[in-house]
């Protein structure tokens, strides 16, 4: 311990002599003094900092280069929601907006219906217009849902529903309009033996009209759509590759209930049970999220399940009695339902694609289930709710005057999301940590390395000096990039924990880069070693290794610091070249240079410009600004580029 | 210099054995497929002491048959003989063999060494004919506009990574502008004579934006090297001393500046023209040229393990190369040194 503290201590005293200079009282008495001021005293340090904050670009690439290390290392503090391995089948590719929340003003007070599914909302007003609002340009397809066709401007709509990247709106005279992308069978006729993967759109809605009056639900699917009547009967088509039990549904005639999980179709046939047509899928039902399960019959004892609310891999259903169940997987940081009240029942329940939100009998509104994008963080004023509906990851409270009271969940996304639907600006701060951290320790390796081998080979010299310049030779004739590359995928290939493997990847980088630092220190030790200093030092009988670490090294500090801020940047861009060619840190893990990763094809590039340009941005910038730093620190306490002036 | 080529063998030794194959199992595996007729009816013990009996005639071919790791070492060198008294090692010619590509290795590297070695040259004769006349001029006109927005510029272009400088331009070149193809050695579906002039207009139409952003990602460090050396070089005495008798000024700087500048920037010329061969291998890969790069990394995905070597091998055999070249042109440019050596 004491050891360990005495280290410390005259590291410490290294970088005071440094800074501060070695000998503050003489350098006071001599101010102090007027017949022995002859010149301003100013230690290295204080010229240092003088020079450099002389220089503006300087002074701004420092505070730049601190914000993005207070980004990096304090902002991942503030994504506790955040994990490494998040995908969004839904939410892929999506461009950076906030506007996913953004209800259009007209629409503010005069809310009929709201609905979604994938990055974009549907809205309706009482006087039969639609509104689309959120990411509306659909992938490559060059798809923009705003687009509304003109035959749906003109109607009066008397419903609404949205998918992944189509929607579906029904006029007062039963008319079914669809805008969108058709190309996979979201809408429209194809074919059956052209098209077996597809279920057209029913003739009779193509060409004919349904009964208004009649519709009890109209609700869309990941590129499926299916209309309910209140006799029973229903309309569904979509892509089969989809949901795969479609078929199943075709053969029924009658149905009390239909919604669209992410990859199944879940309805009601007589209330005994949720049926898909899959046996085995949602038939253990929970009073509550995460509470034990029952099988269906013993859950049930008779009652009747009368609606059901999907989200994208759970169920919700409804009892007659007024109580619900759950029945599905849910992740293990889905939120419990919240209890409720004696007597209290819920009056509407609507599912989003993770989360519920349910408006019960005294004016409550809960949110519960998934919560990584904010979806159940309900406003604390929502009074005089009488409605509510449920977005993709968003909720609109709705009071008796068709006003908006409140809306929460995902606003949207400020960089856009990756190809796996995560929010890029998350991790980029999550990447960016990993990245400096890497190039930081990286970068103490291999200084420790060089520092030592530099300090013994040019104090000692001789066969000391030959040996270990060998060495060094040795290790500079390695081709950088390849080697790291063979290191690296050796140990991909090996079977060892994700942590390790990062902290092996430091210790190559660390190890693969001092030489450049070691022929430095070695040859500025050569150049100190004719110092008086040292012939004092010896004179005195100072031991060899206490004069090369304790006296020579504290005086050629400044120059390492320089080194090591240059070699920072350095390291950073190797792992981010590392961790682009798929080798050094993978995915899931996000680093600055395996996030550009996906960005090797044009059609990436140009298309979805966000998944590199704002990583690249920041990758660049901190470079850049860590590189202005080290060059002006050099030039600074360069004495010769004074002259140069 | 031999020293340190014998300790880089051992340390390729290493790398080979560190990546998980053996060949012998391999070929006696393969062996037990193809002749699966002969083997038909034969009881698993039979089989199995069979397929041992294979694995250890390869074992002993390969050299493999013993623990001994030093003479493992030897025999892969081509030192020391197997157990059938023949010496086949890297020595001998003896290269090894690809299991993804299914040739001889000497074959397999054959066509992407010549691509590799075609553009780096290539990038690096443009890049040191831009280079060097900007940066004597830079450092002459020290501290002019041009001077400080080359400054810049050159920050930018060392500070950041060649992948990313391959993105932005593909996207300006390919995307926005649609000048070049943005991947590729030759047009789909063309077939011309090599030496053709048309068959050379194709390649250097797919060569260009590889060439220009190499060539551009070297410019930073090499222009600031040179005029940091320029500047050094005109503030010696000798050259106060020219320009006081009068010598023309174009003289002053590249024959009296110059000369003394060069000396570093030769150092740095043969080190980079090294890295270059190593960095080429993003530029390859970013832009699907046919290369040792993308061979390598190819390699590296399969653990096609005598690929790897060798090329690792070729990458240690031109930085040694370039060692040597250095000392050599170190005496070509600096007298002093001839003198002394």
């Amino acid at each position: 311990m004491n050891k360990k503290k005495g280290f410390f201590a005259t590291i410490g005293g290294w970088f005071k002599r440094a800074f501060f200079g070695g000998s503050n009282t003489m350098a006071k008495e001599m101010e102090e003094d007027p017949s022995k001021h002859v010149e301003e005293i100013v230690t290295p340090f204080k010229q240092i900092m003088r020079g450099f904050f002389e220089r503006k670009i300087a002074v701004g690439a420092i505070i730049v280069v601190i914000l993005m290390f207070l980004l990096a290392f304090i902002g991942p503090l503030c994504m506790p929601k955040y994990y490494h391995s998040y995908t969004e089948i839904t939410q892929k590719n999506v461009p950076p907006t906030m506007s996913m929340m953004r209800v259009p003003n007209e629409l503010k007070n005069d809310i009929k219906m709201i609905d979604s599914f994938g990055s974009f909302t549907v809205g309706l007003s009482n006087a039969g217009k639609v509104y689309v609002w959120g990411s509306t340009k659909i992938g490559t397809t060059g798809v923009d849902l705003k687009d509304i066709p003109q035959e749906i401007r003109d109607a009066k709509i008397e419903f609404v529903a949205a998918g992944i990247d189509h929607a579906v709106a029904i006029d007062d005279q039963g008319k079914v309009h669809c805008w969108g992308y058709s190309k996979l069978g979201q809408y429209g006729y194809f074919d059956p033996a052209q098209y077996p993967n597809i279920l057209s759109e029913p003739d009779e809605l193509l060409n004919g009209t349904i009964d208004v009056a009649n519709i009890k639900k109209v609700t869309c699917g990941y590129q499926c759509t299916a209309i309910l009547m209140n006799d029973g009967s229903y309309y569904l088509w979509g892509n089969k590759n989809v949901y795969q039990n479609i078929e199943n549904f075709t053969a029924l005639r009658q149905l009390e209930d239909i919604d669209f999980s992410l990859n199944y179709i879940v309805g009601i046939t007589d209330g005994n049970s949720i049926y898909t047509g899959k046996r085995g899928l949602y038939d253990q039902y929970r009073a509550n999220i995460g509470e034990k399960t029952l099988p269906a019959r013993e859950f049930l004892k008779g009652r009747k399940i009368i609606a059901v609310y999907t989200t994208s891999n759970n169920v919700c259903g409804e009892l007659e009695d007024g109580s619900v169940f759950f029945t599905g997987d849910f992740a293990s940081n889905s939120l419990p339902m919240p209890a409720l009240h004696e007597n209290e029942r819920f009056v509407t329940l609507c599912s989003g694609t993770y989360h519920y939100t349910g408006l019960t009998t005294e004016g409550r509104v809960l949110s519960w289930g998934g919560n990584v994008l904010d979806q159940c963080e309900t406003p604390k004023d929502l009074s005089g709710t009488t409605r509510i509906y449920a977005g993709a990851f968003q909720s609109y409270a709705v009071n008796d005057n068709n006003e908006l009271v409140g809306k929460w969940g995902l606003k949207g996304y400020l960089f856009g999301t990756d190809s796996y639907g995560a929010n890029i600006f998350q991790r980029i701060i999550q990447g960016g940590k990993m990245t400096m951290t890497i190039g930081a320790v990286a970068v103490i390796i291999s200084t420790l390395i060089g520092i030592i081998i530099g300090c013994l080979s040019g104090y000692f010299g001789g066969q000391v000096d030959i040996l270990l310049m060998r060495v060094t030779e040795i290790v500079s004739a390695i081709p950088f990039l390849p080697f790291a590359l063979i290191l690296t995928s050796v140990m991909a290939q090996s079977d060892i924990s994700e942590n390790n493997k990062i902290l092996i990847l430091m210790v190559i980088l660390g190890v693969l880069t001092w030489p450049g630092l070691a022929r430095m220190v070695r040859g500025q030790v050569l150049a100190a070693r004719e110092n008086e200093y040292v012939t004092a030092a010896k004179a005195m009988g100072v031991k060899e290794g206490v004069i090369a670490f304790k006296h020579i090294l504290p005086n050629i500090i400044s120059i390492i610091l320089v080194s090591l801020t240059l070699d920072f940047a350095g390291c950073m861009l190797t792992e981010s070249s590392l961790s682009y060619l798929g080798f050094g840190v993978t995915y899931p893990r996000p680093t600055w240079g395996n996030m550009l990763n996906g960005a090797n094809n044009l059609t990436i590039i140009k298309n979805f410009w966000w998944q590199w340009v704002f990583t690249s941005i920041f990758l660049a910038i901190t470079c850049i600004c860590i590189n202005i730093v080290g060059d002006t620190l050099r030039d600074v306490m360069d004495p010769k580029s004074d002259r140069d002036k | 210099m031999l020293l340190v080529l014998v300790i880089l063998s051992i340390l390729m030794f290493l790398i080979y054995n560190l990546i998980p194959n053996n060949r012998a199992y391999t070929d006696a595996r393969n062996d037990m497929v193809t002749m699966k007729n002969m083997l038909k009816g034969k009881s698993e013990a039979e089989k199995e002491a069979f397929f041992q009996q294979r694995y250890e005639e390869y074992q002993r071919l390969y050299g493999t048959d013993t623990d001994n790791q030093a003479v493992r070492y030897l025999r892969w060198i081509g030192l020391a003989p197997n157990y059938y008294g023949k010496y086949d090692g890297l020595l001998q010619g003896n290269f090894g063999y690809s299991y993804e590509l299914k040739d001889e290795v000497v074959n397999v590297i054959k066509e992407p060494m010549k691509n590799t070695i075609f553009i780096n040259i290539f990038a690096t004769i443009l890049a040191l004919g831009i280079t060097i006349p900007l940066g004597i001029k830079l450092a002459v006109k020290k501290g002019s506009r041009l001077d400080q927005t080359v400054q810049v510029l050159t920050l930018l272009g060392y500070s950041l990574p060649a992948f990313l400088i391959c993105i932005v331009f593909i996207w300006i070149f390919c995307s926005v502008l649609g000048w070049f193809p943005p991947s590729g050695m030759k047009t789909p579906g063309t077939n011309y004579t090599p030496g053709s002039w048309i068959w050379f207009k194709d390649r250097m139409y797919y060569m260009a934006l590889p060439l220009i952003t190499m060539t551009f990602c070297s410019l930073g460090g090499m222009t600031r090297y040179v005029r940091a050396s320029m500047i050094d070089a005109l503030g010696m005495d000798c050259i106060r001393t020219a320009r006081a008798k009068g010598v023309n000024e174009k003289v002053v700087i590249y024959s009296h500046a110059w000369r003394n500048a060069l000396i570093p920037i030769v150092t740095l010329v043969v080190g980079w023209f090294l890295g270059i061969f190593g960095g080429s291998l993003m530029f390859e890969q970013v832009f699907g040229i046919n290369g040792m790069g993308k061979l390598m990394i190819q390699a590296l995905r399969t653990a096609d393990s005598d690929v790897i070597v060798l090329l690792q091998m070729f990458y240690v055999f031109v930085s040694l190369l370039g060692n040597l070249i250095i000392d050599l042109v170190y005496g070509l440019v600096d007298p002093r040194i001839r003198v002394s050596a």
